[in-house]
């Protein structure tokens, strides 16, 4: 009885007393009076394969509370015995959903916003917001769009742990062939002068100068996420916060899959590009210069640098972009607006630090200390967000930083370059696993190229957090693909979807499908 | 003689490891699956979805999709399709191969049957990419190159995507097909091993051709196996989505024609949302189809003839 | 026995033979040499287009060190998925070979109350595919499974052997019994009359007549727990080889040659498991009790 007194003092104690370093001694000092000296945890993250600092993180966060309790004579340590980074990160997250009840997943998972809505709806995971409010500096760490898309019902189930955007790419050699003056284009896109209408033109005349083979490539298999910008850039959207419905606006729509239609027809597309192959066709052609238009992603960037795309025209083999290379080549701007009158976008995925709400279960008096192993387990996601390990982590994996302070510091040369010494305060273990990375993604130019897109952050938005969202994004994947190869026209692939959508009773309730097809809208016409 | 007794244990004894292994994780879970269709479990919640019931919810929202579904007639009749035309391919190419295989010398049959099983030792995403490039829709495509080197296309052809339906149908088959004629192989090849030696020297003295042994004494002697093999595939076929799953979820294969049943099932209830429910459902019912399916096929082959009387009790 | 065992064969029609069964078996085995060399390789070759294929063993190199891709990623420890799969999938083909030959042997010989439903239910069951059946299993896996984090390791395996050879056991026990029922019933006879118990009748004489069907189940079990994904990534804490490379077959972001090096490390064991058990099987029977 007296232990439990104990741990509820302590509890509030914490609870009342602000300032992460002063938490963090309270909880290693009430781990400590219950005799525990070793708190395990697991992490679980997932994504390409630079961004091992998803797990890493944890890891280093860890050291850092090892540090503050070594400091303070606290005799307990953090361990994480198991680190576990997968490259699919949908296939983490549907088997994190079937072992977390069973609680053998693991206690921290680094995974796409998108998951934090059915994670929390279920009670996976553990509600931050509490500690949040006692701990509000932890905040300033992160741009206020990012903490809202990492709500639920209000409450706060996770902390960002990066971001990105989805630049419209422009190849500079190919533009001056055409005569595109890229000279303040971004600007202009920006104000809504540029918009699909101008790129339908430019794009023309690239293919029919035989200045590139293409005139547009965008992602395949999906649709989801890039080409929904296509509806965010008509004005729409794909869901409203007033009823929680997902939106299927016919107009918006049906401009977009005019817009495929047209290119694909005149060839500007591919009409196969759903089923190219990423490594063999998409990135090469990009490269290589095959197009003049991409919409692609800010991790573009590196992977181009990190991977063999690009044919080398002396030696005839395959190589990876230098950094000069792809700055020489590529110009970048924000989605265009649909047509005149309209606004540029960009789409961003968040990947956020989440906890489970079984985290530490493994852990010796689990049910007597649960509220301890809790705040410990958010003060190390709050550790994990400490500004440099963001900056380290967008660096080398090419995304965006999630907050000012980490922004500032990859805009400063001095800390790039120790850097890229690895002469920064991380977990010698961990600095061993993130030097390869390292060497291969640090310098000026990357670093620059960050600085320089982050403006889109300003403009972004984010996929709609909604548990039906993914079976409507699969109806778009379907019909853009028969649009693209001309097995339907715009109307026709509408009714299609809106059959699909009915036929499904649980998206027949959650998507409101508003208004209709323009009549006398004709793509490119001035 | 032994007692009734004593005959009763040894029955049981002989049994239970498979009675009680099928109990304990066939029909146990398939109780609790049908069950689970009554309520309204999602994302593994058992604690929380589990006592909950709905009724006949579940299977409304299955019906109403089947009933309103514009690619669901596409997928009845490409479901009739993979089912007959894979299974043809998986008897014939196995009974083929067995027959081949008993003929050439070891070494030959060896290295056949080697090659025939690797479908079925590939995980099955790896089988799945390993197709993908075979038919890619680009000069990327094996099948393309081999084609364009030899002059008989003169562009590259979407073979999952062009020539809808039989293009994903072949598509389909093929892929589905080659993994099923292992286990004919196999089963045929053991069933025909078996035969005493004597059989096939009786008709040689007889002066019979290779093919004659076929008709007159190996294929007669294996029927019992070859019906089995039979009915054993076609109810694997109704319930299988596995080794094309990756083809369609990566747009080689037209989705409306290259979705079996099983994995139209399979979508509606794994991707997406984790709706078990409605998964169990859509099992059910799959269970029940298929459990009439073979019902039916066990009639017209004969089902009386696979339950040959044991002749062992004294 | 096969052919050549009871004759001898001309070489023309051995050739003939030799050469429809390898043409049949061309394009399994173009799509597969191609993965193998892919492996080698420093992009997939899927086409007959070499001009920018580098080869190198890159691949195999950082596949031996745990690694998912050029860059990045952390070390894994593939020879221990490996062994767990090994585990699995030996588990699998034991519980079947054993639970088929048992039960096959009884339906196939004895004379019971209920054989007949025990068989048709069987066949149906068939029917039944794992991804349906998952939901149930995984109730009673979060019933029986222990606290504490080792012991559920250890039970986790024995779990999803278990269950992934109960889906085999329906094929296991109509095959077996085919094989039984093909045995001439007079061997066991003159076992029975002398005094040998059914056990011992089934142990040392009926077992060893039917090693054909033997290998097949074993091979069958074998690949099914070899194979197996669903069961192994919702039940299993340590990973398979087969978790191993569909958690990284990632179409955006994976690099493929990588995972073509490690999809032929997974067939090669498989291929030794037929190679040995392909030894087994072979005895001749030149005449004797077999009339």
């Amino acid at each position: 009885m007296r232990r439990w007194l104990l741990v509820a003092l302590f509890c509030v104690t914490v609870l009342l007393f602000a300032g992460i370093e002063d938490s963090i001694v309270q909880v290693g000092r009430a781990l400590e009076k219950n005799g525990i000296n070793e708190v395990r945890y697991a992490v679980w993250g997932s994504g390409d394969p630079n961004s091992v600092l998803r797990v890493l993180g944890i890891v280093e966060a860890a050291r850092r509370i090892n540090e503050i309790w070594a400091k303070n004579g606290i005799n307990v340590k953090v361990t994480i015995r198991e680190t576990r980074y997968e490259l699919d990160f949908t296939q983490m997250y549907q088997e994190f959903l079937s072992k977390q009840p069973l609680g053998t997943a693991g206690d921290f998972l680094v995974n796409s916003y998108v998951y934090i809505a059915p994670l929390a709806e279920e009670g996976y995971l553990l509600d931050l917001t509490p500690y949040l409010e006692k701990h509000r500096e932890i905040l300033n760490n992160f741009f206020a769009s990012h903490i809202e898309v990492a709500k639920y019902k209000g409450k706060i189930y996770g902390l960002p742990q990066d971001t990105e955007a989805r630049p419209f790419y422009i190849r500079k050699d190919i533009a001056a062939k055409v005569g595109l003056d890229l000279q303040g284009l971004d600007e202009k896109v920006l104000k809504g002068e540029f918009t699909w209408f101008d790129v339908y033109e430019w794009a023309k005349k690239a293919v029919q100068t035989g200045a590139s083979e293409w005139g547009l490539i965008h992602r395949r298999g999906t649709a989801h996420p890039d080409l929904m910008q296509f509806i965010l850039a008509f004005g729409s959207k794909l869901y409203d916060p007033v009823d929680g419905k997902l939106v299927f606006d016919k107009e918006a729509i049906y401009k977009w899959l005019t817009i495929e239609w047209t290119f694909a027809r005149e060839k500007l597309l591919p009409s196969d590009m759903m089923a190219w192959d990423w490594a063999k066709q998409v990135h090469p052609a990009i490269v290589d210069g095959k197009t003049l238009f991409d919409i692609g992603g800010t991790w573009y960037w590196t992977e181009w640098q990190t991977k063999d795309y690009y044919t080398d025209p002396k030696t005839g083999q395959m190589r990876g972009l230098k950094p000069e290379e792809v700055e020489q080549w590529f110009y970048y701007t924000l989605f265009p607006a649909g047509e005149p009158g309209k606004k540029p976008v960009t789409l961003s995925q968040p990947f956020m630090w989440m906890v489970s709400s079984k985290a530490g279960a493994q852990n010796p008096k689990y049910s007597a200390l649960k509220s301890v192993y809790d705040e410990l387990a958010f003060l190390i996601v709050a550790k994990a967000s400490d500004p440099d390990i963001n900056a380290i982590h967008s660096i080398i994996s090419a995304h965006l930083p999630v907050g000012k302070p980490s922004a500032e510091l990859l805009a400063s040369k001095e800390w790039l370059d120790k850097l890229y010494n690895l002469e920064v305060d991380l977990d010698p273990g961990v600095k061993e696993k993130i030097a390869g990375i390292v060497k291969a993604t640090v310098n000026p130019i990357n670093a620059a190229f960050l600085s320089k897109v982050s403006y889109m952050l300003e403009h972004t938005n984010f996929p709609p957090v909604h548990p039906m969202y993914a079976k409507l994004a699969a109806i778009f994947a379907e019909v853009v693909d028969y649009v693209l190869r001309g097995q339907m026209d715009p109307a026709k692939a509408i009714d299609y979807a809106i059959g699909k959508i009915n036929a499904d009773l649980d998206l027949k309730a959650g998507v409101k499908i508003i208004n209709d097809i323009p009549k006398d809208w004709r793509f490119g016409g001035k | 003689m032994k007692g009734k007794f004593s005959r009763k244990w040894e029955l049981w004894a002989f049994l239970a490891p498979a009675l009680i292994v099928v109990l304990l994780f066939y029909v146990v879970p398939l109780i609790l699956t049908v069950y689970t269709s009554f309520t309204p479990l999602r994302n593994w919640n058992i604690q929380r979805y589990a006592t909950r019931l709905v009724g006949l919810y579940n299977y409304q929202k299955l019906f109403h999709a089947i009933t309103n579904d514009p690619s669901v007639r596409a997928v009845f009749l490409t479901t009739a399709v993979f089912v007959l035309c894979t299974l043809t391919v998986n008897v014939l190419g196995g009974l083929i191969l067995a027959l081949l295989t008993f003929f050439v010398d070891k070494k030959t049959n060896f290295v056949a049957s080697t090659v025939w099983l690797l479908p079925r030792m590939s995980p099955i995403a790896v089988y799945g990419l390993v197709w993908y490039y075979f038919f890619h829709g680009s000069r990327v495509g094996t099948l393309n190159s081999i084609f364009l080197k030899l002059g008989l296309i003169d562009r590259p052809i979407a073979w999952g995507q062009e020539f809808v339906p039989y293009g994903p149908w072949s598509v389909i088959v093929f892929v589905n097909g080659l993994v099923g004629v292992s286990f004919g192989m196999i089963v045929l090849s053991s069933a025909i091993k078996s035969i005493p030696g004597e059989f096939v020297i009786a008709a040689r003295v007889d002066g019979a051709t290779d093919w004659q042994i076929c008709r007159k004494v190996l294929i007669p002697q294996i029927k019992w196996h070859i019906m089995y093999v039979t009915t054993w595939q076609l109810l694997s076929l109704l319930t299988s989505y596995a080794h094309t799953y990756l083809l369609v979820s990566w747009r080689l294969v037209n989705k409306s024609y290259g979705t079996p049943w099983a994995l139209y099932v399979y979508d509606l209830a794994f991707t997406g949302v984790f709706d078990q429910g409605l998964a169990a459902a859509a099992g059910t019912l799959l269970v029940l189809v298929g459990g009439l399916l073979g019902l039916m096929t066990l009639r017209i082959l004969g089902f009386g003839k696979l339950m040959v009387e044991p002749r062992g009790d004294i | 026995m096969s052919l050549t065992d009871v004759e001898v064969r001309s070489k023309g029609r051995q050739i003939l033979y030799s050469t429809v069964l390898i043409a049949l078996s061309v394009p399994v085995l173009m799509a597969f040499f191609m993965l193998i060399l892919s492996s080698f390789a420093n992009q997939m070759v899927t086409n007959f287009d070499f001009s920018k294929v580098t080869f190198t063993m890159r691949n195999w190199k950082l596949l031996f060190q745990g690694r998912i891709a050029i860059t990045g990623g952390l070390r894994e420890n593939v020879f221990l998925y490996l062994l767990n799969t090994a585990i699995v999938a030996l588990g699998v083909a034991s519980v079947t070979t054993t639970v088929g030959t048992l039960s096959g042997y009884a339906i196939s010989r004895m004379k019971f109350a209920g054989r007949r439903f025990i068989l048709l239910t069987m066949l149906m069951l068939h029917a039944l595919p794992g991804s349906i059946l998952i939901v149930g299993v995984y109730f009673l896996y979060r019933l029986w499974m222990p606290t504490n984090l080792n012991a559920l390791r250890y039970f986790s395996f024995f779990y999803v052997i278990v269950a992934r050879a109960a889906l085999e056991v329906p094929l296991s026990v109509w095959l077996m019994k085919g094989f039984f029922d093909l045995l001439p019933w007079e061997i066991e006879w003159s076992a029975l009359v002398d005094g040998a118990s059914r056990f011992k009748t089934w142990a040392k004489i009926m077992m060893p007549l039917i090693k054909p069907g033997v290998v097949a189940i074993l091979i069958f079990g074998f690949l099914a727990g070899w194979q197996d994904i669903i069961y192994v990534r919702t039940f299993l804490i340590d990973k398979t080889l087969a978790t191993f490379i569909e958690s990284n077959l990632e179409a955006e972001m994976a690099y493929m040659p990588l995972l073509a090096a490690a999809a032929t490390l997974y067939l090669l064991p498989t291929i030794f498991f037929y190679i040995s058990s392909q030894r087994l099987l072979f005895k001749v029977y030149a005449g004797g009790i077999r009339r």
